[in-house]
């Protein structure tokens, strides 16, 4: 790789391993460990994007996805962080945010007009008059926003979660996080470091003083990390990003897959006894004019670009820093070839005095209380105007790369969004943790800390905190860890400074937004005092970056605008997610899992066509002729075989079983019998009917009972809740899935039957509502009941599941002669419809009540020591006149209206249809609708409104029910 | 979510595994005499305490038991060995 240093001792990539990126359709070269910034920056690349606001030309600035200045469309994703995304061969990019390109954005010329946009220009400008607005919204519409999504883009690639527990969760893999989590395992806990680089390390890894006993620390970090990765006790998850901190220890995280891992991003919720946050130090940017030149950026930026990456930032750099990172940046950069131009540092004191001996030594101009007032440069940084802090002697300097830095920001995030809180520290010069969450310990530079040895102690110290927290015992060795802390050097001397005097018009305080010190003053001028306030009305803070930028200069500024005490403010709160992460991530894998019958495969063999039915997936046609006909009448004329198994059945048995069922079921049951089947319903408290189906009596204090197929998964739920006080001594068992069920159908049904049993069947034997068991086939134990939901003769077969095929095959078999045929769920759903027979959640809906529904016989009224759910609230339903009831529809015309259209009069809506089809056994188009009291009335003819009618209603009669075979002969034959 | 509960059959677990409730009321009343309005006040009346109550939860990912515990509503935290006000 011709445009890296290959030779550093501190590389994190492999340039034996090239990758190549596509960026305005020119590829360009990275290798192996890049960022998708880092590629670029390395061929060349300077300006990024475009500015939200003001299209001010933008550029790499602290490679940790703090702004949104290197946000850019990778693969068609927009908003992607370059700066985070490792390089992947193949990708495409674009940059955001501009007409035409970053290099030439034809909207540039709005950063002129920023005077026309003081702070809260929408709030002002937009309101009058009202009928503007529409027209600016589109306008406003067309130039907000950052990145573009094409409507037609779908997100391919596996999203999947985990939720792993574990004793202490240790945020951020820097020396101290890696020292916290070793003293937590060495204590036998187990530990989950979470590190957002894809290596730990922290600011080790890229630095090369030396400790004191002349290891370069760089070389002390991977040693750590060898250890860190080498203990079982700890499970590092690297290139995690945090979402979110919360109380009773939760975590949650996510973690973007490289090329070797199985998911594209994973989300990572963590249940811990401890929290340890060692997230350490952002830096604090140096504000001055043109802040956000592309050229300018942090030490760390330009730290890192050269001894992780071996790519020099640029040519002649000028240093405006106050932090002695910023000084070790300076000389690696001198040593590789940069040409330090000065160094200008806010601090007149507390320096470390080997770093001053080696600048020295290296003959670079070092000006202490001095700092950047102004950048120069078009598009790209080509000077800057240094001085002291009050403006004066001041003088320019050409230069292409401006390393640009007031000190560090403690990352206080993960515990003030949990309830935490900083204070401002005036040593530090920063707001360090005050009010710390439950069980969350912090470590390193959070705490201000500067010192290696401190650092570390700090991480030791707190795992064992962590122990403790979780129930161990380590007084002596707190004791020792706290003393050994306390002797080794305290935080760091910081400053506060902010801002030099300068007008602040191009002085950005937040690049997502494009804030600058002008618009904080205007809001502060306009009576928004806190930052809290001013976030709001300048927007700053409330980009991508979720305010990594703005976050202790805005408070610092508020307070020295003011002249009040900077103890009297605070930075922003923060949000989850700390991180943006997709929405595919939050939803997982597809999590739409559907049940399949014994008979699902055998079905689908028969040309079944499966429709998503609940939780199940059901052969809802037979052939493409979606009205059934044939399936239909083969069960009106000959028999139809037809597969039940998504039916609920269960057993309830024990002392109280009877107290159980009575509590839930209407009618009174101590009426139900062995042999005969029992048809009865639950209501909710409203008396609104949540359920029907059969129950038999097995035998002493044991039933067996169906219910509908989409309240099998609520129904012991239901009968424990509304039993849960008395302590009823009653057992459940739900036999849903392990039994199947076939239903066959039709005149021929009992012919079909009796050729495989060796009982006695016939109408006598088993007559309708009765119960028998038999064997079939020889030795296969069956359950049947004599039901009649479509009107015919009909046989319900509980067959155990793993019998279901066999038992299916010698039905057909038995039935060929009688012309047997498969009927679905569309062909039962007319037939039942034809007899009058209702489907809940069809022919009702959250305030039907039973007697809406015609149901009313089944309420045995007279049991109030059972206290009967829903028994009251019928009660009172009964006195009231003006409820929807069910009634039969029979069409005028020849027109089929579709489920759920209402009906009408001239004013109001009366009604609706629930089912109605073209019937083959009955003349016409029948249905079943609710209506209301005075439209019940067989003989009144209702309006039907349907979509694109046209104001041509449809009309139908309210006839009888039901349609088919009212005496009941045919099901009762 | 952050709410753990403690089933009294599986232990501590993750709130996702439960379903809730309602807040603790006493058993049903006897229906002889009982007013409509008494009635509805039991069906349908809370008392959405800020802070600590008793209510009832169901172990529906588990093992399929109702139990009550006491939570804070304010933390949105199982309390153990609370004084419910
Ligand atoms: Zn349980």
């Amino acid at each position: 790789m011709m445009n890296r240093i290959t030779n550093l001792p501190t590389l994190k990539i492999d340039p034996s391993k090239a990758v190549s990126l596509k960026y305005h359709d020119i590829p360009y070269q990275g290798c192996a460990g890049d960022t998708v910034a880092t590629a670029l920056y390395a061929g060349g690349v300077r300006i990024f994007g475009r500015s939200l606001k003001y299209h001010r030309p933008r550029g790499l600035y602290s490679l940790d996805g703090e702004c949104s200045n290197t946000c850019m469309e990778i693969d068609a994703i927009p908003n992607e962080r370059s700066e985070n995304l490792p390089a992947r061969d193949g990708m495409v990019v674009r940059e955001q945010n501009v007409k035409g390109s970053a290099e030439h954005d034809k909207l540039s010329f709005i950063d002129k007009l920023d005077w026309a946009m003081p702070a809260g220009f929408y709030y002002h400008t937009m309101h009058k008059p009202a009928a503007l607005w529409p027209l600016a919204m589109k306008q406003i519409r067309k130039a907000a926003g950052l990145g573009r999504l094409s409507p037609d883009f779908r997100q391919t690639g596996r999203f999947d979660e985990i939720f792993p527990s574990t004793e202490v969760c240790v945020i951020g893999g820097g020396p101290s996080g890696m020292q916290a989590a070793l003293s937590a395992a060495e204590q036998g806990l187990r530990v989950i470091l979470l590190e957002a680089r894809p290596w730990l390390g922290g600011f080790y890894d890229y630095r090369t003083v030396q400790d004191d006993h002349a290891v370069p620390l760089y070389e002390r970090g991977r040693k750590l990390a060898e250890k860190v990765s080498a203990h079982p006790g700890i499970r590092v998850l690297t290139h995690t990003s945090l979402v979110g901190t919360y109380n009773n220890g939760l975590v949650t995280a996510f973690r973007r897959g490289s090329s070797e891992d199985s998911f594209a991003e994973r989300y990572i919720e963590i249940r811990a006894k401890s929290v340890v946050v060692a997230t350490g130090c952002i830096e604090r940017p140096l504000l001055f004019e043109n802040n956000e030149r592309p050229g300018v950026m942090q030490a760390g930026c330009a730290h890192r670009l050269l001894n992780t990456f071996g790519i020099l930032p640029g040519k002649t750099a000028v240093f405006a820093v106050g932090h002695d990172l910023g000084l070790e940046a300076a000389l690696d950069l001198h040593d590789q070839g940069v040409n330090i131009a000065c160094i200008a540092d806010l601090r007149t004191e507390g320096q470390n005095p080997d770093l001053l001996k080696a600048l020295e030594s290296r003959d670079i101009t070092y000006q202490p209380g001095q700092t950047a007032l102004e950048a120069h440069g078009k598009k790209l940084l080509t000077g800057v105007v240094l001085g002291s802090m009050d403006g004066s002697s001041q003088k320019t300097l050409p230069c292409d790369l401006l390393v640009a830095s007031a000190g560090l920001t403690p990352v206080s995030g993960p515990l003030t969004i949990n309830k935490g809180s900083v204070a401002y520290d005036a040593h530090t010069g920063s707001f360090l943790p005050d009010k710390l969450p439950e069980n969350t310990r912090v470590a390193g530079r959070i705490l201000g800390l500067g010192d290696p040895e401190a650092i570390e102690a700090s991480g030791h110290l707190a795992g064992l905190q962590a122990a403790q927290d979780c129930g161990l015992d380590s007084a002596a060795d707190l004791q020792k860890a706290e003393q050994a802390l306390a002797e080794l050097p305290g935080p760091e001397k910081g400053t506060d400074f902010v801002i030099g005097p300068v007008s602040g018009r191009k002085s950005f305080i937040c690049f997502d937004e494009d804030t600058t010190i002008k618009n904080i003053k205007q809001a502060i001028n306009k009576g928004f005092d806190v930052p809290e306030l001013i976030k709001r009305f300048t927007s700053a803070g409330t980009g991508p970056g979720q305010g990594g930028i703005p976050d202790h200069n805005l408070p610092l500024f508020t307070a020295l605008y003011q002249g009040s005490a900077q103890e009297s403010v605070r930075p922003t709160n923060r949000r989850p997610p700390l991180t943006p992460i997709f929405l595919s991530t939050y939803a997982g894998r597809n999590h739409d899992m559907a049940k399949r019958t014994p008979m699902h495969d055998r079905q689908k063999q028969d040309g079944g066509i499966f429709r998503r039915l609940g939780v199940w997936r059901r052969a809802r046609y037979f052939s493409e002729d979606l009205s059934c006909r044939q399936e239909v009448e083969n069960v009106r004329s000959n028999v139809g075989i037809f597969d039940g198994s998504t039916l609920g059945k269960f057993r309830i048995h024990g002392p109280d079983c009877l107290k159980a069922l009575d509590r839930v079921f209407v009618s009174d049951m101590h009426k139900v019998k062995q042999g005969r089947i029992k048809y009865t319903a639950m209501c909710n408290e409203d008396g609104c009917v949540i359920d029907d189906g059969v129950i038999t009596k097995m035998g002493e204090n044991d039933y067996f009972f169906t219910t509908s197929t989409g309240r099998a998964g609520a129904t012991v739920e239901w009968i424990r809740y509304h039993t849960r006080y008395e302590g009823r001594d009653f057992h459940m068992v739900n036999l849903t899935d392990a039994f199947g069920v076939i239903n066959l159908s039709g005149p021929n049904a009992r012919k079909v039957i009796e050729k495989v049993v060796d009982q006695d069947i016939s109408n006598e034997a088993l007559p309708f509502s009765g119960v028998k068991g038999f064997s079939i086939g020889q030795n296969v134990e069956v359950f049947v009941m004599r039901l009649g939901f479509v009107g015919e003769l009909s046989y319900e077969i509980h067959v155990p599941s793993s019998y279901m095929e066999s038992v299916w095959d010698l039905l057909l078999e038995a039935g060929q002669e009688f012309g047997i045929m498969n009927f679905g769920v569309e062909a039962q759903n007319v037939l039942r419809m034809e007899k009058g027979h209702i489907i809940l959640g069809q022919e009702s809906e959250q305030r039907t009540n039973l007697l809406d529904v015609h149901l009313g016989f089944l309420w045995h009224r007279d049991k109030p020591e059972a206290k009967t759910v829903g028994s009251l609230a019928l009660k009172q339903a009964e006195q009231d006149p003006d409820r929807l009831k069910l009634v039969g529809l029979k069409m005028q015309e020849a027109k089929v209206p579709g489920d759920g259209c209402v009906i009408v009069d001239e004013s109001r809506i009366r009604g609706y249809v629930c089912t109605i089809r073209k019937s083959f056994s009955v003349d016409g188009i029948v249905g079943l609708a609710l209506v209301e009291g005075p439209l019940a009335k067989p003989g009144s003819v209702v309006s039907i409104y349907e979509d694109e009618c046209k104001g041509n209603l449809l009309k139908a009669d309210v006839v009888p029910l039901p349609f088919y075979d009212p005496e009941g002969a045919r099901m009762k034959a | 979510m952050a709410l753990t509960l403690t089933c009294p059959i599986c232990g501590e677990r993750n709130g996702y595994e439960f379903k809730y409730g309602g807040e603790d009321k006493g058993p049903r009343p006897e229906e002889s005499g009982l007013s409509p309005e008494a009635w509805c006040d039991y069906v349908h009346m809370n008392n959405c305490v800020a802070g600590v109550q008793k209510e009832w939860w169901y172990h529906r990912d588990g093992c399929g038991v109702w139990f009550t515990t006491e939570r804070d509503t304010t933390s949105n935290l199982e309390i153990h060995n609370a004084e419910v006000s």
